[in-house]
């Protein structure tokens, strides 16, 4: 029986940034993540509230795959985040809070959200411009012949992660292993383009973060049991290898709807076993030395195998099939008739390994372009934090390597192109009001919103009620602590800017950065030298950071223009 | 999605952290308060007596609890060991993070400050290492039973050690002479029968008896070569240089008085090095000290009589409980002993005492069983002519039929299987002499087939004549030799064969409930062995540890403080000051001072656990004096080597202040107890950081109205 229900009318909201429930939530949001910003932010403990696993996490990927937001506002911001750190690991709370502070700076303000979007559009060019030209303060060339640049930028990523819980020397352990796992990925002999390798995490937790290592190669988990079945491994210089992606557990393919009717004394399983072991035959005929299968390999199949000295190892897991088949130069086999010999790889060598109580089967590959980065630490909390900010690590010198230079960090970049916008728009406003559609005071207005969304994203990096200052030679940040004397002298004070490029010593001058700001030039063109003595920088990924900035100007340039939500209510 | 927010001043996380530490306090240290934890709705209580288990057992749903029984999970599959020791320091120094809260000190200073302070402490605690380069079993070959079999270490119901008689100085005079006499009765008899039932290994045994008996220190010296190497007195240069590089620039010349360190600590004995590590679980540790011994025995025999490291490998060693046996019977055999149901297993007399073919199989041994990964097919209908074929308990019953036909083929007498055993095929195997055991340990079944030349193979159609392995034999347990185990019966059976490295320890106890407890303590004391032999260091223990932390952090913070940079170099060596943000000098002394509250709080917890709640203040005071004597002494750690007996003897026995020579020293394992500190700063650190709980997938209707205040939702 079928019953028609009359459709309920779709519900319309106009406005929707004008009322106060929309703010609220907005500003319980920019709370979160305003929060966990920076180094010395604070953690969330993310978890269902009814004894599941606790996550306890300060980075915007864990924390956003986690809130399920219900307004359709909050619902763009994080959908628009998640995919900027989807595409470049890094800068996601920068994005998110930039994107609140403009929206709530325009309508702090009273703008009219047209004329404010166009603007913000202008400034949002203006700053990528400066960002990508040469003449850019705030902006490092990468020298791919030193290592000092790039340890600095995996170590600024890993500081800013505090629920990693890692002391300095820990830190400096795991930034040099970063850096060397992802040098391993980089082929040695390249022509055209590169293709990166691959570098895989292999958990070890539990274990001490020191005992972490990077080994060249995969490793394969094996109980003690299992990899003592195996050994030992045949002397050879090189080893075929045999690699499959269909199951050689000897089941039979699924019937579907369909039934099979099978004579009494006839059985399915001995046929398709005598399929396997022909498979065996060849395998042996052909002189593979392992065979590796990313499901389950038959118990009989793989005492016939041994019995001919061929290594066969199961359950190898999809995620290793990729990195498997490029390092051996393998074609992941996917039927059980016969085998093409072009699809047959090599390894140059096998061993074990233990890393405290986990045993690892170890293949070495003729070309380095695959590692494994064994990663350590305390319990599982932190230690998935830690992958999550070695990926991103990786992901980040990955980047780094399309578009060499990075950004400096600790806020100073941000400062600085707060500073330069305003002198820009102060100084050349007529680029911008030739065509008429805005006024003077428009443009300075928005100019103001716009440059003190990004102070105030830096703002965000102080949670211990500190003060955050800026010099009026380079627009950088320098941060004081709560309860300083009033009257200083400021170099007694402070000791370097956010990231560390400058020093106190140096005659500068210096204003509160949420008192009204007088406009000056920021000095551009780093001095070479400084950027080459500094060797604790503290830096940002470049492509990442203009990515966030783009997607922060955008997203909010669309939620300013929402006039109508309109929901289907069926 | 809701939001909780945690109030700065008054942080949840640590309230709760500090009490649920608080619930573990009587199970710290060596006298130990069991507890039983009852079921509020059922009649079930269990009795726990560690923290481990403890927490296994408390509802710990909200998050924090979560993030600290993960904590304690990772540390005991980790270490074994060390758990009470993470749950007692957590619990204090969320209280002390808590106060320095409220005293106004930021979070990044107290995380930086408490940091920093644990990093020194771990470089100062070096200076407390005793090497282990030396060590041997200097009871090495005298304490061995003329022959091999299932006889072992005897052990009596009082403690035997040394410690013991430090912490029990009362029943230690009661019984003065009972414990030395069972343990000599339980080495030196050995049961007719066993030299029989064990032949091949009994021939082992001949061949090697003239060493074994031979007098103890020329045979000793020619077991263990590493006893030649002249002794190195003192070593905290050595230790220095191998473990932790980086001097503590400490104000007023440390090295002078590093030089002239007071005594030479080396650990030159085994049962003085188990006597220390057992933490006053004497009965434990003389079983884990049994098991060692016999696994080097078993492995010097597998190399013809040669030298073996000294080293514990704990995978290869077992328990078995059996409840109902009286406490005496709790022993060590060599092989793998695994308990029998009364109405289980039937061992058939045949099979026993002689030497078996043997098949392993690594999987169930049943009909249906398939090795993992394979799946049914769902729709496959048989068809047959005849109706009476296709009977359903026709295919076992054929299938039974085939697997004897194998074993009969082979001449196989025993299977071991690491699943279970289809029932029938027993009654079927038992009718033919033959025995089928279920549930075998994959490790055992690796030191079957090492010991055999079995390979393991998945069903029973596999088997060829390579898989079969030969030399396995079955016996009735028959409790430890001197007949403490009498009424042991037909309770358990061992598997033996020559050259198996298999120890498995027999723990019994009338009553069921303690079996738990006597199993972990077993797994404590060996694990404990295990680290310090792998390691060839341990700490002097017994509190010294934390009086020296507390000595050397009531330095530093007493230390002026002046400006950062001056404080930073001279207190705290650079690589040691860890994450970005230093710990401002003002703030300084404060934080450590919360660091150094948690190490007090343990001491005198350990201290009140020992002597009982009246003499708590008067532990306090006694701590309280002694760390300022150190302090004042200018080097703790000089403080604490000249000043360790009477230290340890104030905090394990307050009150028995009469040991003229300090008494027996207590040993602590170093990577453990130093990762448990470790794990519980960064816990406490981790809770402290958090502002905000965020509980998912939970709307405005979930949240029950009462609880639904500091709640906002998204």
């Amino acid at each position: 029986m079928f019953r028609l229900e009359a459709k309920k009318p779709s519900l319309c909201k106009s406005e929707p940034l004008t009322s106060e429930r929309v703010r609220a939530t907005l500003s319980v949001l920019k709370g979160v993540l305003t929060s966990c910003y920076g180094p010395s932010g604070r953690l969330k403990q993310l978890h269902n509230g009814l004894g599941g696993s606790v996550r306890t996490t300060s980075q915007s990927s864990a924390l956003l795959a986690n809130l399920s937001v219900t307004h359709p506002i909050l619902k763009i911001l994080t959908t628009s985040v998640q995919n900027h750190v989807s595409c470049f690991s890094d800068c996601g709370l920068f994005t998110g809070i930039l994107c609140c502070n403009l929206i709530e700076n325009v309508h702090r303000m009273g703008l009219t959200p047209t004329t404010a979007i166009k603007l913000n559009k202008h400034l949002l060019s203006l700053c990528t411009s400066y960002l990508k030209s040469e003449v850019c303060g705030c902006r490092i060339p990468v020298n791919f012949s030193s290592t000092q640049i790039l340890l600095c930028l995996v170590r600024s990523v890993l500081t800013s992660k505090p629920a990693c819980m890692l002391t300095r020397k820990e830190i400096e352990h795991i930034s040099t292993l970063i850096l060397r796992a992802f040098l391993l990925t980089i082929p040695e002999n390249t022509k055209d383009h590169i293709i990166l390798g691959k570098s895989i995490i292999v958990p070890l937790k539990g274990q001490r973060v020191i005992d972490s290592t990077v080994l060249p190669g995969i490793l394969i988990e094996m109980s003690e049991v299992q990899l003592m079945k195996i050994l030992p491994f045949k002397k050879s210089d090189s080893f075929k290898v045999a690699l499959f992606r269909v199951s050689l557990s000897g089941d039979l393919s699924d019937t579907g709807e369909g039934t099979v009717v099978v004579n009494y004394g006839v059985s399915l399983e001995n046929a398709v076993l005598d399929q396997l072991l022909n498979l065996g035959r060849q395998l042996v005929g052909d002189h593979v030395d392992l065979v590796m299968c990313q499901k389950v390999i038959h118990p009989s199949l793989k005492q016939f195998l041994s019995m001919h000295h061929v290594t066969a190892i199961d359950r190898v897991g999809v995620a290793l099939m990729e990195p498997l088949s490029k390092m051996t130069g393998t074609q992941p086999i996917g039927s059980l008739s016969s085998i093409s010999p072009s699809s047959y790889g090599s390894v140059k060598d096998l061993c074990t390994e233990k890393f405290g109580f986990k045993w690892f089967f170890h293949l070495i590959p003729n070309e380095e372009t695959v590692c494994s980065l064994l990663l350590g630490n305390r319990n599982d909390t932190v230690w998935d934090e830690l992958k999550l900010t070695c990926e991103t690590a990786l992901h980040v010198l990955q980047l780094t390597i399309k578009e060499p230079c990075v950004l400096l960090g600790g806020g100073c970049t941000e400062t600085h192109l707060a500073a330069y916008i305003r002198h820009q728009t102060l100084n050349k406003p007529e680029s911008i009001l030739k065509d008429g559609w805005c006024t003077q005071t428009e443009l300075q207005l928005t100019t103001e919103a716009f440059c003190s969304a990004l102070e105030s994203l830096t703002g965000s990096l102080e949670h211990d009620g500190g003060e955050i200052l800026t010099d009026m030679k380079y627009g950088h940040l320098w941060s004081v602590q709560a309860d300083s004397p009033s009257v200083v002298h400021w170099p007694d004070l402070l000791s370097r800017c956010g990231c560390g490029l400058y020093s106190s010593q140096e005659e500068l001058n210096w204003s509160f950065l949420r008192s009204a700001q007088r406009p000056f030039a920021p000095q551009p063109c780093l001095p070479h030298e400084a950027v080459g003595s500094a060797n604790n920088l503290t830096l940002d990924c470049f492509t990442a950071k203009l990515s966030g900035l783009k997607v922060a100007v955008e997203t909010a340039n669309l939620i300013l223009d929402l006039s109508y939500i309109i929901e289907d209510k069926n | 999605m809701a939001r909780r927010g945690v109030s700065r001043r008054w942080h949840v996380g640590l309230q709760q952290l500090a009490s649920f530490a608080h619930a573990g306090s009587s199970l710290l240290g060596p006298v130990r308060s069991p507890k039983f934890v009852v079921d509020g709705e059922g009649p079930e209580s269990v009795l726990v007596s560690s923290a481990a288990r403890l927490l296994e057992r408390l509802d710990l749903s909200s998050a924090v609890g979560q993030l600290l029984r993960e904590a304690v999970r990772a540390q005991t599959d980790a270490y074994g060991t060390g758990a009470g020791t993470l749950l007692s320091l957590a619990g204090a120094w969320s209280s002390a993070a808590a106060e320095c809260l409220h005293l106004g000190v930021p979070v990044p200073a107290i995380v930086s400050g408490m940091s920093e302070g644990l990093a020194t402490c771990l470089e100062e605690v070096v200076a407390l290492q005793v090497p282990l380069h030396t060590v041997c079993d200097q009871t090495d070959s005298t304490q061995m039973p003329a022959g091999p079999g299932p006889v072992g270490v005897g052990v009596g119901p009082f403690p035997q050690s040394p410690l013991g008689a430090g912490l029990m100085p009362k029943e230690r005079g009661l019984h003065g002479t009972a414990p030395q006499a069972s343990a000599t009765s339980s080495f030196s008899g050995t049961p007719g029968k066993s030299a029989a039932l064990f032949r091949p290994q009994a021939a082992a045994g001949t061949d090697n008896d003239p060493a074994q008996t031979a007098p103890t220190p020329r045979t000793s010296l020619r077991a263990a070569p590493g006893c030649r190497k002249p002794a190195l007195t003192h070593s905290r240069h050595c230790c220095r240089a191998g473990g932790a590089p980086g001097t503590t620039g400490r104000p007023g010349g440390g090295l002078e008085q590093r030089a002239v360190t007071p005594r030479a600590h080396t650990c030159k004995d085994l049962a003085e090095l188990a006597a220390g590590l057992s933490h006053g679980d004497a009965s434990s540790m003389t079983l884990a000290e049994a098991a060692l011994r016999l696994q080097r025995r078993q492995a010097s025999v597998r190399q013809g009589g040669g030298a073996v490291p000294l080293t514990f490998d704990v995978s290869r060693v077992f328990t078995c409980c059996l409840p109902g046996l009286p406490e005496a019977a709790s022993c060590v055999c060599a092989g793998f002993v695994t308990a029998v149901s009364a109405a289980g297993t039937p061992v058939p007399e045949d099979v026993q005492n002689r030497p078996l073919r043997v098949v392993l199989i690594e999987g169930d041994l049943t009909e249906n069983y398939r090795h993992l990964g394979f799946n049914k097919p769902a729709r496959a209908q048989t068809v047959s002519e005849s109706t009476e074929t296709l009977r359903q308990d026709g295919a076992e019953e054929l299938w039974a039929d085939r697997v004897l036909q194998v074993l009969a083929q082979f001449r196989v007498h025993l299977v071991l299987a690491r699943g279970s055993v289809s029932e029938r095929l027993v009654a079927r195997c038992a009718r033919s002499k033959r025995l089928l055991i279920g549930w075998v340990d994959g490790t055992v079944l690796q030191a079957f087939a090492e010991a055999s030349g079995a390979a393991q193979v998945a069903y029973v159609t596999q088997v060829n004549e390579d898989a079969v392995g030969s030399g396995v034999c079955v016996a009735f347990w028959s409790g430890p030799a001197g007949g403490a185990g009498d009424g042991a019966g037909s309770r358990a059976i061992v598997l033996q064969a020559e050259g198996v490295n298999l120890v498995t320890a027999v723990l019994a106890s009338p009553a069921a409930a303690q079996l738990q407890a006597k199993e972990d303590g077993f797994w404590a004391c060996a694990r404990r062995l295990h680290h310090a032999l792998q390691e060839q260091t341990v700490f002097l223990g017994g509190g010294a540890l934390e009086f020296l932390c507390l000595g050397h952090l009531q330095v530093l913070a007493e230390q002026p403080a002046t400006e950062g940079d001056r404080v930073r170099s001279g207190g705290l060596p650079i690589a040691a000051a860890p994450r970005p943000a230093a710990c401002p000098a003002l703030l300084r002394p404060t934080v450590l001072r919360g660091l150094a509250s948690g190490w007090r709080q343990y001491l005198s917890t350990l201290a009140r656990n020992a002597a009982g709640r009246s003499s708590a203040f008067e532990a306090e005071t006694f701590i309280q004096r002694h760390v300022q004597s150190a302090a004042d002494s200018g080097s703790p750690s000089s403080y604490v080597l000249n000043e360790y007996s009477r230290l340890s003897g104030g905090i394990l026995s307050p009150g028995h202040s009469s040991h003229p020579d300090g008494g027996p020293r207590v040993y602590d394992t170093v990577t453990p107890k130093v990762e448990a500190w470790r794990r519980a700063l960064d816990l406490v650190l981790l809770v402290l950081q958090t502002d905000s709980e965020i509980v998912t997938g939970r709307g405005h209707t979930q949240v029950r109205p009462q609880e639904s205040e500091g709640f906002l939702f998204l």
